[in-house]
C-alpha cells in the first residue's frame, strides 16, 4: 500500500491549529514481526508507536530497525516501566535511559500508564490498579512532575484496564485521571478499549467517563482488542478491535474532534496487511464521526 | 484510609504467593473482587512464564511440559523479577538449574540455558565497526609483539563441558536431541556478524588458550605466542598465532588494533 488520495485528503499529520491538540493522524504499534515489511512496503501509516523498553538495548537488530524506521516515520515512545503510582522511589536509571532514547528518536511524545508495576523492588511487569484517592493523586501528580522536569517535556499518561477497584475510593476513575492531569500538567493518552473493559468490569458508563475528561487534555487514543468472557472482560490485545469499541471511539470523536489515534496489537500478531486494513477502518470511522460532528455543529 | 504502601505490599504478596488480599479493601463491581484478584495473579505467573519460554525455547522443549512447569514454578517463586525489562528476568536461570534437582543432576540442562542466554546477549550487544586483515599490514613486523586487539562487543567465549550446544542444534532443527554427554569441543565462540546474524563455532584447545589471552586478558601478541609455546614447538608458534588471529579478523570479531 502506498500513500494515496485517501490519505492525502485528510489533514496533514503534524498540523497543529493554534490552541488545539496536535494532530498526527493514524498510527500503528511497531512490532518486531513487522520490521522488514515496514521497510520494504513503506505502508501508509502516519506514525508508529514504539515500546520504549524494547529499544533500551546496546545494539543489534532492534536498534538497526529503529534507526531505519525513524528515518521514514514519526515515532511516539510508549513505556511500560515508569511505575508512576508505585511507592518505590522513581527509577532514575530508567529515566536516564528514557531520556537518552528520546534524544535519539526525537519522538512526537512520550507516554506511560496511570498505574504501578512494582513494590519493594519487585516488578510484576503488569499495569496494576491504583486506589482513586486524594492521597494517590498527590503522590502520582508529584511524581509526574518530577518525571516531566527530568525529561524536559510533558508526558502523556494512559488509563489502564482494571479488574479490581478499592473500597476506599473517594472518586471515580475519570475524576482521578482528570485531576492528576490537571495538577501535573500531563496530557492524556485515552485507551478507548481500556475504558470499555473497565466499564464492563466495574459497571460504569463509558461515554460519561469520556465526557467528563477535559477534551483538550486528550492528545492520543489507543484502540485494541479484548477478550469477552461474559461476566468479565480482559484487555488482551490479541484480537481485532471489537464493534462495541469502534462505536465508543466514533461517539468519542464526534464529541471531541480529531484525536491522534493508533492501534495497539501485542499478541497473536497478524500480518502487517491485516493491521493496515484495520487502521484504514479506523480512518473511515474517524472520518464519518468527524463529518457527523461538522453536521451537528453546522 | 489504607496507606498506599500497605496496599501495594499486600497486592504484590497476593500476586507472588497467592497470599490473602483483604476483601474489605476491595470494592465490589460487576466482577467480584475474588475473580478480579485472580485475574491479576494468573497474569503475573503467565507473563513471567511466557518470558522464560521466549528466552529458552530449546530448554523448554528439552525438559518437556512437566519438568518445564516445575522449573518455571520454582524459578518464579525463588527469583521474583527485580529488573525493569523482562529481557533480564531469566538472568539467573543457568545458576538456578545448576543448583536445583532434578535439573542439577543433568549438567547439560544448565549449560543449555547458559548457551541460550549467551545468544540473547550476542543478539543485542553494542554495535561497533570491524577491521579486516589488511589493517594488520599497516604495522611493521617489529611492532607486532606489542599489538593488542579489541574485540567486537558481541563476542562471547563460552566453555562447554557438556554437549548442550549439540542438543540445542538438534532441538532448533526439530530433531531428536542426543542424550546428555560430553562436548565435542571445550568451548564455543559466539558473535554477531556484520549482517546482524548471531554466529557460533566450536573452539579447540589451542584457540581457547589464545582467546583467553587476547579476549579475556587483553594480552598482546607476544604474550599470545608465549602461551601457545606451551602447546606447540617454538618454530610453529608464530604461524599458529597468525593463523588464529587471521581467523578472528575473517570472523569479523576484531574491532580495533591497539598499540602501546
Amino acid at each position: 500500500m502506498v500513500m494515496g488520495a485517501e490519505a492525502k485528503r485528510r489533514p496533514a499529520p503534524g498540523a497543529v491549529a493554534p490552541g488545539a491538540r496536535p494532530w498526527h493522524g493514524y498510527g500503528l504499534g511497531l512490532r518486531t514481526e513487522h520490521f522488514e515489511a515496514v521497510l520494504e512496503q513503506r505502508p501508509a501509516v502516519d506514525w508508529f508507536e514504539i515500546i520504549s523498553e524494547n529499544f533500551m538495548v546496546a545494539g543489534g537488530k532492534p536498534r538497526h530497525y529503529l534507526e531505519s524506521i525513524r528515518n521514514l516515520y514519526p515515532l511516539a515512545m510508549h513505556g511500560v516501566s515508569l511505575s508512576i503510582g508505585s511507592t518505590d522511589p522513581l527509577d532514575r536509571d530508567y529515566l536516564r535511559s528514557l531520556k537518552k532514547l528520546a534524544s535519539e528518536v526525537d519522538p512526537i511524545w512520550i507516554s506511560d500508564h496511570l498505574c504501578w508495576t512494582g513494590f519493594g523492588g519487585i516488578n510484576s511487569h503488569d499495569l496494576l490498579p491504583l486506589p482513586y484517592t486524594g492521597q494517590a493523586i498527590l503522590h502520582v501528580a508529584s511524581r509526574i512532575g518530577e518525571v516531566q522536569e527530568f525529561l524536559g517535556r510533558e508526558i502523556l499518561i494512559e488509563n489502564v484496564s482494571s479488574y479490581v477497584n478499592f473500597a476506599d475510593a473517594e472518586m471515580d476513575e475519570a475524576t482521578f485521571l482528570a485531576e492528576i492531569a490537571r495538577r501535573s500538567g500531563c496530557r492524556i493518552l485515552l485507551d478507548v478499549n481500556n475504558v470499555y473493559v473497565s466499564s464492563r468490569n466495574h459497571g460504569f458508563d463509558a461515554d460519561a467517563y469520556i465526557a467528563s475528561l477535559d477534551a483538550e487534555k486528550i492528545w492520543q487514543i489507543h484502540l485494541a482488542g479484548h477478550s469477552d468472557y461474559g461476566d468479565y472482560v480482559i484487555d488482551t490485545h490479541d484480537h481485532p478491535i471489537r464493534d462495541e469499541v469502534w462505536d465508543l471511539y466514533a461517539r468519542m470523536l464526534q464529541r471531541l474532534g480529531a484525536v491522534t489515534t493508533m492501534i495497539e496489537r501485542d499478541d497473536n500478531i497478524p500480518p502487517l496487511q491485516e493491521l493496515l486494513a484495520e487502521l484504514e477502518h479506523a480512518r473511515q470511522v474517524g472520518d464519518d464521526a468527524l463529518a457527523r460532528r461538522c453536521t451537528a455543529v453546522a | 484510609m489504607i496507606r498506599l504502601e500497605s496496599l501495594q505490599g499486600r497486592f504484590i504478596d497476593h500476586l507472588r504467593r497467592k497470599a490473602d488480599f483483604p476483601s474489605a479493601w476491595c470494592a465490589q463491581g460487576t466482577v467480584d473482587s475474588e475473580t478480579g484478584l485472580a485475574i491479576y495473579a494468573n497474569a503475573y505467573t503467565a507473563r513471567l512464564r511466557e518470558a522464560l519460554e521466549a528466552d529458552h525455547p530449546c530448554l523448554a522443549r528439552y525438559l518437556g511440559d512437566e519438568l518445564w512447569s516445575r522449573f518455571c514454578a520454582g524459578y518464579i517463586e525463588q527469583h521474583p523479577s527485580r529488573v525493569r525489562s523482562l529481557r533480564g528476568f531469566g538472568a539467573q536461570v543457568p545458576h538456578w538449574l545448576a543448583r536445583n534437582p532434578p535439573f542439577s543432576q543433568h549438567l547439560e540442562v544448565a549449560a543449555l540455558a547458559a548457551f541460550e542466554r549467551e545468544l540473547m546477549d550476542v543478539f543485542d550487544a553494542a554495535d561497533a565497526p570491524r577491521m579486516d586483515w589488511s589493517a594488520m599490514q599497516e604495522f611493521e613486523h617489529p611492532d607486532w609483539p606489542h599489538l593488542r586487539f579489541g574485540f567486537h562487543p558481541s563476542t562471547r567465549l563460552l566453555t562447554t563441558e557438556t554437549n548442550a550446544v549439540e542438543i540445542w542444534r538438534a532441538l532448533k532443527d526439530e530433531s531428536d536431541p542426543p542424550p546428555g554427554g560430553a562436548s565435542a569441543a571445550p568451548a564455543r565462540l559466539l558473535w554477531r556478524d556484520a549482517e546482524r546474524i548471531s554466529r557460533f563455532r566450536p573452539v579447540q584447545a589451542e584457540e581457547l588458550l589464545a582467546l583467553r589471552a587476547c579476549l579475556l586478558e587483553r594480552a598482546d601478541f607476544a604474550t599470545l605466542c608465549e602461551r601457545l609455546a606451551a602447546l606447540r614447538a617454538p618454530d610453529q608458534v608464530p604461524a599458529l598465532a597468525v593463523e588464529l588471529l587471521r581467523q578472528w579478523f575473517d570472523d569479523g570479531i576484531i574491532q580495533a588494533i591497539r598499540t602501546p
